[in-house]
């Protein structure tokens, strides 16, 4: 069985007329955890905005390869039934639609099967007390009034219920405290299994005391730069991005 | 009285004398919120104090004394939109303006330092019908400083036309200082261009009446407005302010800010508009208003209306009233500070923003001045 | 460029609302105002000489007011081709059994004798311009709530209605109250005494059959001291290619420390005038909670209006307004703060598709004795397209310095950023602005008794219906 899940060959985007990933190369198989680093300013958002297809991104260059099937064309809906999923960094507030609401109806939408109200509040309640979520949450409206903190425990939450295959978690870390960091990263963790893949991009690497990367990315200037293990990480850490702008 | 014999001697006379017909057909408004019932435009005066400052960057005229034959300017003074506080002030001023200047600025100039008009009315002076034009050619940069004081009883009806044609940035900054029994019609609008910018400043302290009206057409692409003022209202103040954004251009943006305190028995209207026109996608507009009631007796209306026949656009704003935020008076009477000495610190402190546009130190400490004497005689 | 898409919208399929009986009538009145119709429809009820008296001052103070002219164009509502009084061809009944087949086909489609059945405590159903059928509950009865229709209470209560009938809102408060006064018929009556408490609704429900008519049922709420009560009113007819009239008045006397909700569904035909009349005044601690949904009529000007009279009266207003294509309504709700410590909390939303025209319009007015007072006025308006327009013109009159009072607007259309956020959990487009239109009315849906959450959310979907374009 193919285990490669995620292929990118010398990606290139714009937004207006400005070029932003210049040659972007990337390749990831289940099971495995990436982390993607890099300074201000080097596309690690736009990175994850053009994997997931967001309009305002033009690729102009290249090709994204997932699953084996090439899906630059696809819209974001799309992408997202064949099994992408993004954790965005400023999740949107969505007024008068509950996120028990909302999830039920999207998990109906990727699996095409329907979902029991009851059968589906139980999984639910399962993965919020993971994530140590109050069952409040539940009834609340999709992010209205929600904390930076409690946004991204509703991103991961999104994320453990709708089960994706390839994960891409933009900033998730950022703005949390380490109780947060803690907890997310526990979720990102009995989340990933041998079937599906993670790419975590971050500025920080506090979340690296949680999680074990199989590889680790800088990206400078809208390309990779270096690749190595989690020990490039250390070095980051101690050097920052200097050398390698 | 106001007859075309008035007109002899003054430029544009077919221009004033089409004014002049329409003036006389048109009857004092009926106001709804301020009464001018009993109303009467007083008599023709001559105003001579216009002191016209020179500027070698710069076209600088007496509007009266322009010659007919300078059609320049003539298309300048059409304006087709109906404008300003009400028709019957507006056409008095276009038709018989005893005062005004013109500014043209050429292309590509940009002048730093402000260009100071002071309109200075007195006993012999106390009637002022200024008729205004400021030309702004492409890629020009200039401010416009006007300041109207009064030392007794004066009636003044002001015309200010503002063209910034495209990519130019102008900056009117108006303020009224004028005597306390006397009254103020002021009228002003601007035509923006594409990638043009016009910043309004209006600060109206005085007068009896006080009506005024700043219109900006943002007829191009990328066109942007803003205007900041404030007003304070004291003693048997009546001041009325229409503020309206009229959107046409694509990605057009506009800004209102507005603070204003009332004290003893002020009244006061805010009026403002977001006018988005079909077509002017993209489009931002805001407008916030904030006032201060320092008395039981005041009256505050604030009618803020979002008018909308394009979806592309984001509109928004908020109007709120009320007294000083508690929390804030308790912090600073915590230090030792009284009541009175909190509240008028805080009335200031929401000023401050507005007053520091003003360029010039002393006018800006006479703005300072005239607010904190007039707070400090609270419950006189 | 980015190429923008643009929703279609299908216009929408009103099912049973637009289902037509055969015009079928005891009694009408000839088109037109006359004292000659206004004194045939007083006969016509056995009215007392007081009611025939008032009826003909408020047709002199109708002649004498001019059509109002700083609201939608209402030039094309002709008064002189409306028919003003049409008696149906049934008689009052307490049985539904005993109403006329089509009648009560019409009102079985509309889903109300099953909804008396399973969660009203009292229903009336108007039919024209006359009442066809009105019961309550026993217990309630014993309780002593009356629920009754007007012309029942104009015999039974009528010293009770002579000191309430129009002292809301008087003739001489517009033109068309001055038409309600003259030609006012049916409506319902709601009497809860003191320390009662209703905790299931009273539900009236308006329809009017016939083209070219006009209603004008006048509805009368007395809440006692102490006492709550909860009165649902709908409305709708079949469309017709003449215009049809609308001009109700409803008055609403909450007393000290009653509760008056008063919801309201308006889903008229769009050829329909709605030029209704709302008005309560609240005593102390009383709190009035009006909960208004408007989806139907060609013009509507509705305002319902709180008189916050006795101090620390609360009054709520929660209101959705969706204009669709020929559809001009201009609405929103006012507030008079008479007293001390009295509160005001505004929610208004509206929808505008396919170059229909949103209005708000309010007013809150803060008298000079209302210190303490509080209010938080919010307009949301969503337009869902270019032909589309929406305004909110809000009038904030303050005469006293010791309030709160805040005051926020928003138009917009949907974000594309939220409809991206949306589509990338696996929703469609289409999906995914249905779901924001849906969550954008969630608040005032869930003020709703169930089965008017469940139309509402059925005029929504039927609203949207369409393909992405």
């Amino acid at each position: 069985m193919n285990k490669k899940i995620l292929d990118i060959k010398n990606l290139r985007s714009k937004v207006d007329e400005t070029e932003i990933l210049k040659g972007l190369d990337l390749e990831m198989n289940k099971g495995e955890i990436h982390i993607m680093m890099g300074p201000n300013g080097a596309g690690k958002s736009t990175f994850a905005n053009v994997l997931m297809g967001h309009p305002k991104h033009e690729i102009i260059d290249g090709e994204i390869i997932f699953n084996d099937k090439i899906i630059n064309d696809l819209s974001v809906d799309k992408r997202a039934k064949e099994g992408m999923f993004l954790s965005f960094q400023y999740p949107e507030e969505i007024p008068g639609v509950t996120v028990e609401n909302f999830l039920r109806n999207a998990k109906m939408t990727l699996t095409g099967e329907n979902q029991g109200v009851f059968a589906f509040r139980k999984v639910l309640k399962e993965k919020m007390k993971l994530l140590e979520m109050d069952e409040s949450y539940a009834s609340r409206y999709l992010n209205q009034g929600f904390s930076g903190g409690e946004k991204k425990k509703n991103e991961i939450l999104q994320m453990v219920v709708l089960e994706p295959k390839l994960a891409i978690l933009d900033e998730t870390d950022s703005g949390l405290d380490i109780d947060a960091i803690r907890i997310v990263s526990n979720g990102v963790k009995a989340f990933s299994n041998d079937d599906n893949a993670i790419l975590v991009i971050t500025h920080y690497n506090k979340i690296l005391d949680y999680l074990e990367p199989d590889f680790v990315h800088i990206l400078v200037d809208g390309k990779i730069v270096k690749t190595g293990g989690i020990k490039l990480a250390r070095e980051i850490e101690e050097k920052g991005f200097e050398e390698f702008k | 009285m106001y007859n075309e014999n008035l007109l002899n001697n003054l430029s544009f006379k077919e221009y004033r004398l089409d004014k002049l017909k329409k003036y006389n057909k048109l009857q004092i408004p009926k106001w709804k919120r301020i009464n001018l019932q009993d109303f009467d435009i007083p008599d023709y005066r001559e105003y001579n104090n216009l002191q016209l400052p020179g500027h070698e960057d710069l076209d600088i005229r007496d509007m009266g004394t322009v010659k007919e034959d300078i059609n320049e300017f003539t298309r300048y003074l059409r304006v087709n939109e109906e404008f300003g506080v009400d028709k019957k002030f507006v056409t008095l001023t276009e038709a018989l303006s005893n005062s005004g200047v013109i500014i043209k600025i050429e292309k590509n100039k940009r002048i730093s330092e402000p260009i100071r008009l002071d309109f200075k009315m007195d006993n012999d002076n106390p009637l002022l019908l200024d008729h205004n034009l400021i030309i702004a050619k492409r890629n020009s940069e200039l401010t416009v400083v006007m300041d109207y004081t009064s030392n007794t009883k004066v009636f003044h009806s002001g015309v200010t036309k503002v063209y910034a044609e495209d990519n130019s940035n102008v900056t009117i900054i108006k303020l009224q200082r004028m005597d306390e029994d006397s009254d103020d019609f002021d009228s002003n609008i601007a035509i923006v261009g594409r990638d043009a910018k016009v910043n309004w400043v209006s600060i109206e302290l005085g007068g009896k009446i006080t009506a005024s009206s700043f219109i900006t057409n943002l007829k191009e692409d990328n066109s942007k407005a803003d205007l900041k003022s404030i007003y304070f209202g004291d003693k048997d103040m009546e001041i009325d302010v229409q503020y309206k954004m009229n959107h046409f251009g694509r990605r057009s943006e506009s800004n209102i800010n507005t603070k204003g305190a009332l004290k003893d028995r002020a009244k006061k209207v805010f009026r403002g508009d977001l006018d988005f026109k079909k077509g002017a996608s993209r489009s931002k507009g805001e407008e916030e208003e904030y006032v201060l009631l320092l008395d039981k007796t005041v009256k505050s209306d604030a009618i803020p209306a979002l008018i909308c026949g394009e979806d592309d656009v984001e509109g928004e704003h908020a109007a709120s009233a009320g007294q000083i935020n508690e929390l804030k008076l308790f912090y600073l009477m915590s230090r030792g500070i009284s009541e009175s000495q909190a509240k008028k610190m805080i009335v200031e402190a929401s000023f401050k923003p507005v007053i520091d546009k003003i360029p010039y130190e002393d006018l800006k400490e006479k703005v300072e001045e005239n607010i904190h004497r007039r707070l400090i005689d609270e419950k006189s | 460029m980015e190429k923008k898409k643009r929703t279609y919208i299908a216009d929408i399929q009103r099912g049973i609302y637009d289902q037509k009986n055969e015009f079928k009538y005891k009694y009408k009145s000839e088109k037109g105002l006359t004292s000659k119709i206004v004194k045939e429809i007083s006969r016509e009820k056995n009215e007392p000489q007081w009611m025939l008296d008032f009826r003909l001052k408020s047709l002199e103070i109708y002649n004498s007011k001019p059509v109002p002219t700083w609201g939608p164009d209402l030039s094309d509502l002709d008064i002189d081709n409306i028919v003003h009084y049409i008696r149906p061809d049934a008689d009052i009944s307490t049985d539904w059994d005993e109403v006329p087949e089509d009648i009560k086909k019409t009102f079985d489609s509309l889903g109300i004798p099953e909804a008396e059945k399973k969660s009203l405590a009292g229903v009336g159903a108007q039919y024209d311009s006359e009442i066809v059928y009105h019961n309550i509950k026993q217990e309630l009865v014993d309780q002593g709530v009356v629920y009754t229709d007007m012309e029942t209470a104009m015999k039974d209560y009528e010293d009770i209605v002579k000191e309430h009938f129009m002292k809301l809102v008087p003739p001489n408060d517009h033109k068309f109250a001055a038409l309600h006064g003259a030609v006012w018929s049916g409506g319902s009556f709601v009497y809860v005494p003191e320390g009662v408490k209703v905790d299931i609704p009273l539900q009236s429900y308006f329809r009017l059959n016939a083209p070219g008519a006009g209603q004008f049922e006048h509805t009368l709420i007395i809440v006692e001291k102490g006492a709550e009560v909860h009165f649902i009113e709908g409305c709708s007819a079949p469309k017709y290619s003449v215009n049809n009239l609308h001009a109700g008045c409803v008055e609403l006397f909450v007393k000290e420390d009653a509760r008056l909700r008063y919801s309201t569904i308006e889903n008229w035909s769009k050829n329909m005038y709605n030029l209704n009349t709302k008005r309560a005044v609240v005593d102390k601690n009383g709190t009035i909670e009006w909960v208004s949904g408007s989806f139907g009529s060609k013009v509507a000007m509705l305002y319902p209006m709180s008189i916050l009279r006795g101090e620390r009266a609360k009054a709520e207003f929660t209101g959705i307004t969706f204009a669709a294509n020929g559809q001009y309504l201009d609405t929103g709700s006012k507030v008079v703060h008479a007293a001390p410590y009295t509160t005001s909390n505004i929610n208004s939303k509206s929808i505008s598709k396919d170059g229909g025209y949103a209005l708000y319009r309010g007013l809150l007015r803060v008298a000079p004795n209302a210190h303490g007072s509080k209010s938080t006025v919010s307009c949301e308006s969503l337009m869902l397209d270019n032909e589309s327009n929406s305004d909110t013109i809000p009038i904030i009159d303050l005469k006293n310095d010791d309030i709160d009072i805040g005051h926020e607007a928003k138009i917009g259309r949907i974000s594309d950023e939220a409809i991206f956020y949306l589509m990338s959990r696996g929703i469609s487009e289409e999906e995914a602005k249905a779901m924001i239109v849906r969550g954008f009315v969630e608040p005032i849906a869930k003020e709703l008794p169930l089965e008017y959450a469940v139309e509402l959310n059925n005029l929504i979907k039927i609203e949207l219906e369409g393909t992405i374009g």
